[in-house]
This record gives structure tokens, sequence and C-alpha cells, in this order.
């Protein structure tokens, strides 16, 4: 009991730190790949540090989308019947 | 058999709130496209390319509606640009153009004023960190300024990270993945048609 409890909650004590707890492993459940749950705070930044990657890596998700699609899209300029859908359906 | 049932229930809740999202964003980047295209016929590739990405955020902030600081952020960020408005005025509707309009001169005060802050007491906060890490409490220390130190790595990556506090920025960021997904997968599979027709 005291064990846990003599983590000593410094400055922004309004925010639990269970509440803090609770949202790392709502976090950890995002991530791809399994873990084990721990509760404590080294885990805590391994899977901060885990999030900045995968965000990281979901924007270069994006970015490399962006440009395939521009270069799909700008090479559309067949006359097939396919083409045209896509072409009235987005430009 | 309640906890079972309320976790069935959240369960499908957030699968009937990411086909939700998924439809949205799908009209707002479609819309966003059209609009986009209607343009200008002759683009390059590289701003065909930012074009895309561009009506792709605004769409998946947008079809937040308001409810999520990142999504405003994103918004925000957008109509800095004069040549976004008719994008985001189509794409996001009227109703955000308070939202933006109020966004920019807060935003800009917020980071100024704490710029000005962190430059004051800089020297100050180092010192008090060096203080506590002794003994025992080294680990909870280190750990805890690890956390901190992710945090912040994680700021600079949510739109709108750097004027949150760190609760908020978890928050925010569990939100931002989920919908990052969503615009990833949606982009995915056109990206599949398109090349299956071509």
């Amino acid at each position: 009991m005291s064990s846990r409890r003599s983590r000593q909650s410094s400055s922004g004590a309004r925010i639990s730190d269970d509440q803090i707890v609770q949202l790392i492993s709502k976090l950890q459940q995002l991530l791809p790949g399994t873990r084990i749950q721990r509760s404590n705070k080294a885990s805590a930044s391994k899977v901060l540090q885990e999030t900045c990657t995968y965000v990281r890596s979901l924007h270069r998700e994006v970015d490399d989308l962006s440009d395939r699609l521009s270069q799909l899209l700008s090479t559309i300029d067949a006359d097939s019947p396919e083409a045209s859908i896509i072409r009235s359906l987005i430009m | 058999m309640n906890l079972c049932q309320q976790n069935a229930n959240s369960k499908e809740a957030k699968m009937h709130n990411s086909c939700q999202l998924e439809k949205e964003f799908i009209n707002k980047w479609v819309q966003g496209l059209q609009i986009c295209n209607s343009s200008s016929k002759k683009m390059n590739l590289l701003e065909r390319k930012k074009k895309i990405k561009l009506s792709a955020d605004i769409a998946i902030a947008s079809a937040k509606n308001l409810t999520t600081s990142w999504s405003k952020a994103i918004i925000s960020e957008a109509t800095k640009d004069e040549q976004n408005m008719t994008l985001v005025k189509n794409v996001c509707g009227p109703e955000s153009k308070f939202m933006y309009a109020h966004q920019k001169v807060t935003s800009h005060k917020r980071t100024t004023s704490k710029k000005i802050l962190k430059k004051c007491y800089g020297v100050h906060r180092k010192m008090k960190k060096m203080e506590p890490c002794r003994g025992s409490n080294l680990a909870t220390c280190i750990a805890k300024r690890l956390v901190k130190k992710r945090t912040q790595v994680l700021k600079r990556l949510v739109p709108g990270g750097e004027l949150m506090d760190e609760y908020s920025v978890i928050k925010e960021a569990l939100d931002y993945i989920l919908s990052l997904k969503v615009q990833v997968d949606v982009m995915k599979n056109l990206v599949n048609v398109t090349t299956s027709l071509s």
C-alpha cells in the first residue's frame, strides 16, 4: 500500500497518478504490437516514446499516400470509363 | 457479467464512432478535393500532393466537429494562409469562422508569453531540476523526467500540443491517433481503387 503511495505527486497534482496511468494504458492499446501491462512510470515513458514513433509513422504514411495519389491522379488522363468515374468523383 | 457487457458495448460504440468518422471524413475529403481541383486545372505533382494532403487534414479535423483541440489547431493553422480560406469555409461550414478567428489571436499570445516566461525562468528551472534526485528517489525521479521528456516530444507531434498541459496532450494524442488511422485507411483504399482502375 505504502509503496504505491510513496510516489510524490509534485506540481500539477490536480490530476492523479491513477488517471495518468489509465490514459497511458489506453494509449498502449492503440499502439501496434502487444505488450504486458505495467503500472509504473518506467513503462509509461516507453509507451510515450512508442506513441511518438507511431504518430510520426502515421504522418509519413499520410505523406506517402498523398504522393502516390497525386501521381495516380495526374496520370489518369485516359479516356477509359473507369477513369471518368474517378474524375467525376474527386475532380 | 455487467462489466463484460459494458466492454462489449463500448467496443461496439467505438466501432460505430469510427465508422461514423470514416463516413464524415470521406464526404468532406471528396468535397475538398473537388474544390481544390476546380480552381486550377494545371498543377504540378508537388502542388497536387500538397492539396491532397491539405484537404485530407482539413477533412479529418472538420469531421471532429470542434470537439477536440487538435482538430481546432489544424483548422486554425490552415486558415492562416489566405489561399485556403475557400477550402476551409466550404468543408468546415460557417460555424468555424468564430472558432478560428479567436484561435488565431489567443494561440499567438499564449506562445509569445510562454516563450518570454521560458526565457526568464529557464536557468532557475534547470537548477531546480537538479536538486531532488537523491538516493531512493532516484528511480522515480529519472522516470518522471523521462515521462516529461517524452511528453514534450509528443507535444510537438500533436497539432496544438504546445499549448496543452501533459495530461491534455496525452488525451488528445489518443483521439488524434484514432483519427489518423481512419485517415490512412481511407487514403489507402482510394489509392488501391485508383491503382486497380488505371
